[in-house]
């Protein structure tokens, strides 16, 4: 077990920055995702620590022992990508037993502590009714969880998981993950997971690296990071339906303040609103900011519910099994209501809308919203 | 008008491969219809039957009650978009649009009129000079979305249109193929391996296993009286649990637990001969109520396993003291969260109770 520590890590290729001065520490133990869309160089990272890519420049640090120098057998991590490379002559036993046997690890396993080894792990993973098969025998899903129960069977420094369950349909997705959240709380070994599915990280880490373009956006616990998003890009990348990005500006009526999105949209804002909005237009130097909210801080009602309510037409209703999410247009962007219970709406009817002003966050625009 | 008619279809493949057994359905004029179901259940074959792609091998498809077995593509006045988009590379996306009305005659002016009326629903104004070849995912399938209902066709048939699509993007096509069925009261059929998306857009579902129709319903007809076992799990996430019970009275159902017998009254009623008899108890994870304390003998009790963070929700893994030591998933919206190792107690209130004999539903 180690912590793991990068320092001013910088990675580029030819002209190309991939990984941009990070600096993070994670702790023992603990399940640190990284999550971002394709590109943001979440994969780069991972090679790094486990020695398959060089650093440009900085340190990476396992305990306190800088390890840039050592090769990636050296470093004694385990990996699991979302390719599975299985040996197709071996079954799913000796393919999960292989790195036991490598001389180089020193395991020096009795046959028995080995298959107690095994079946643990592919139990875990609800694979022991494979180990018999060999790859060629099993589908997509289930040679991926081969190669997870490949990296898991190990007891080494650090698991480095790189979309691992990528390629699992959604049920399968789901006890996988449950499985690996359990394996890892048993196990205790320190977990580094780069996926692109932010349920899997909400789900299953104790910290979250929310990537863009090589930088970390947030670092924070997965209640920090949905709650409080520190960014429009973080608040875009986690939730589904997405949290709500309106673009706009303040303005000042009748000695209320109020935050405007074209003609259709104004809502008075209450005092702690105001405060964090202006806050915004003064360090950003530009009138127009955006506004987020999650679509679970809107209330939907036939009736005004409060001074702060507003009218619009719905746009479409889409379902939900014991509700429904409502989206509403603007000139510029859709965004939604999500609504629970029974009340029945139709079509381009009225309705009254109320935001959860403490739920509401004000951002600088950094994100391109398509509508 | 157009209503949809399929009367006992099949579909048999060289070798008898049966890939469409006996199905049966109707759709309404101006109805929302979703076809779900697992890769390999017949969905797609029974859309290209409706298209006229796939010949009938038996049986009978009638538009406004008019047999159209034998009637080309063309002459069944239906738009088609697929997952496969198969867009002509030299053309632009306009195009690409205006080139089925152009094909069958339409003047240049009036197919740019309505190219630009569909263009701006489905918001792909700012890229109809662009070629196919350089567009996201997501662009090409609202391209082909477009060509498909360009034409205002009587049937609009849509397999998997929005699967490759970001959640963003995604969320926004949702609201649109909705309005466009609403505003322009289509006649949609939808193919889709996603419970999600067939809920969010249908009116009513078509859930379809193994070349068979399961059921078809509303969603809240699917949600609330599954037909099998395979609807019940397939329909819903994380999936309905089950919990091995017996059958203690016509109103109550009992599960055996270490500290005795926890009871539950159920609503609706069941067939005298179950009395007694073992039977599975099902349960939706949304509906599980977790509680710390208990007083009656109505809870199971059970240790929390590990807790999920999902945002709007936490879903809980339970390792309850029943007999199978069941494990079982309870999402929790409340700010109370139970921490792993906690001891719980479940409760199910009697309208969230499902029971079967194994795949059937017994429950009236």
């Amino acid at each position: 077990m180690a912590s793991v520590k990068l320092e001013n890590v910088t990675k580029k290729y030819g002209q190309k920055l991939a990984v941009d001065n990070l600096s993070f520490e994670y702790e023992e133990g603990e399940f640190f995702s990284i999550i971002g869309p394709a590109g943001a160089g979440k994969s780069t990272i991972l090679k790094m620590i486990a020695g398959i890519e060089s650093v440009t420049s900085g340190k990476i640090f396992f305990d306190d022992y800088e390890v840039n120098a050592l090769s990636a057998r050296e470093r004694n991590v385990a990996m699991a990508f979302e390719t599975y490379n299985l040996y197709s002559h071996l079954n799913v036993y000796e393919n999960i037993a292989f790195p036991l046997r490598a001389p180089e690890r020193h395991e020096k396993l009795s046959k028995d502590e080995e298959k107690r080894r095994v079946e643990e792990v592919a139990d875990f993973l609800g694979i022991k009714k494979l180990l018999g098969r060999k790859p060629v025998q099993l589908s997509g899903g289930e040679k991926q969880r081969v190669s997870l129960a490949r990296a898991m069977v190990r007891r080494c420094e650090c698991f480095l998981l790189d979309e691992p369950i990528a390629h699992l349909d959604a049920r399968l997705k789901f006890s996988t993950q449950t499985a690996l959240k359990r394996l890892s709380v048993k196990l205790g070994t320190a977990i580094i997971y780069v996926t692109h599915d932010y349920r899997e990280a909400l789900g299953l880490s104790d910290r979250i690296a929310v990537l863009r373009k090589g930088r970390f956006e947030q670092i924070g616990t997965p209640q920090e990071i949905y709650n409080k998003p520190a960014t429009d890009f973080v608040a875009n990348f986690i939730g589904d339906p997405p949290c709500n990005l309106i673009d706009g500006t303040l303005a000042d009526q009748n000695g209320k303040t109020l935050f405007q999105s074209g003609t259709e949209f104004s809502i008075p804002l209450q005092k702690k609103s105001i405060g964090s909005a202006q806050k915004i237009v003064d360090v950003d130097q530009d009138d127009e900011i955006r506004l987020g909210i999650r679509p679970s801080r809107i209330k939907v009602s036939k009736e005004r519910t409060s001074e702060h309510s507003f009218q619009l037409p719905i746009y479409a209703i889409v379902r939900r099994p014991e509700g429904a999410v409502i989206t509403f247009e603007l000139e510029k962007c859709f965004f939604r209501a999500s609504v629970k219970g029974t009340e029945q709406y139709g079509m381009s009817e009225k309705v009254w809308l109320d935001f959860d002003q403490e739920h509401t966050f004000f951002f600088k625009k950094t994100v391109k919203i398509s509508k | 008008m157009s209503r949809v008619d399929i009367k006992n279809v099949w579909k048999i493949y060289e070798g008898d491969v049966q890939a469409v057994q006996d199905l049966s359905f109707f759709i309404e004029d101006g109805e929302f219809l979703a076809v779900l179901g697992p890769s390999g259940c017949g969905k797609s074959t029974t859309l290209r039957m409706i298209a006229g792609l796939e010949d009938i091998t038996r049986g009978e498809i009638l538009f406004d009650g008019k047999v159209v077995n034998e009637l080309s593509p063309s002459e069944r006045n239906l738009a088609l978009a697929f997952e496969s988009y198969a867009l002509y590379a030299l053309l632009t996306v306009h195009e690409n649009i205006a080139f089925p009305m152009r094909a069958k005659g339409m003047s240049r002016a009036e197919a740019d009129k309505k190219v630009m009326w569909i263009a701006n629903i489905l918001n792909v104004t700012d890229i109809l000079k662009k070629k196919p070849g350089g567009l996201s995912g997501g662009h090409k399938q609202r391209v082909n979305l477009c060509r498909a209902l360009v034409r205002q066709p009587n049937i609009t048939l849509l397999d998997e249109p929005i699967s490759h699509m970001d959640v963003r993007v995604r969320a926004n096509m949702r609201a649109r193929i909705r309005r466009l069925h609403d505003e322009l009261k289509l006649t949609t059929i939808y193919v889709t391996h996603d419970q999600e998306e067939a809920v969010a857009l249908a009116d009513r579902v078509a859930v379809m296993n193994h070349a068979k129709l399961q059921q078809i319903g509303t969603v809240d007809e699917i949600w609330n009286h599954p037909a099998n076992k395979f609807v019940a799990t397939f329909v819903g996430e994380p999936q309905m649990n089950f919990l091995q019970g017996r059958m203690e009275s016509k109103a109550e159902v009992s599960i055996n637990t270490k500290n005795g017998k926890s009871i539950f009254p159920f609503d609706g009623d069941v067939d005298a001969d179950f009395l007694g008899s073992e039977i599975t108890v099902g349960v939706r994870p949304q509906q599980v109520q977790l509680s710390m304390t208990n007083k009656t003998n109505d809870a199971i009790p059970g240790v929390v396993d590990l807790t999920q963070f999902q945002g709007e929700s936490v879903i809980v893994t339970v390792i309850l003291d029943d007999e199978e030591k069941t494990e079982v998933k309870a999402v929790i919206e409340t700010d109370w969260v139970p921490d792993p190792g906690n001891k719980v107690w479940l409760k199910m209130a009697p309208e969230t109770i499902h029971l079967f004999d194994g795949e059937t539903p017994i429950l009236r």
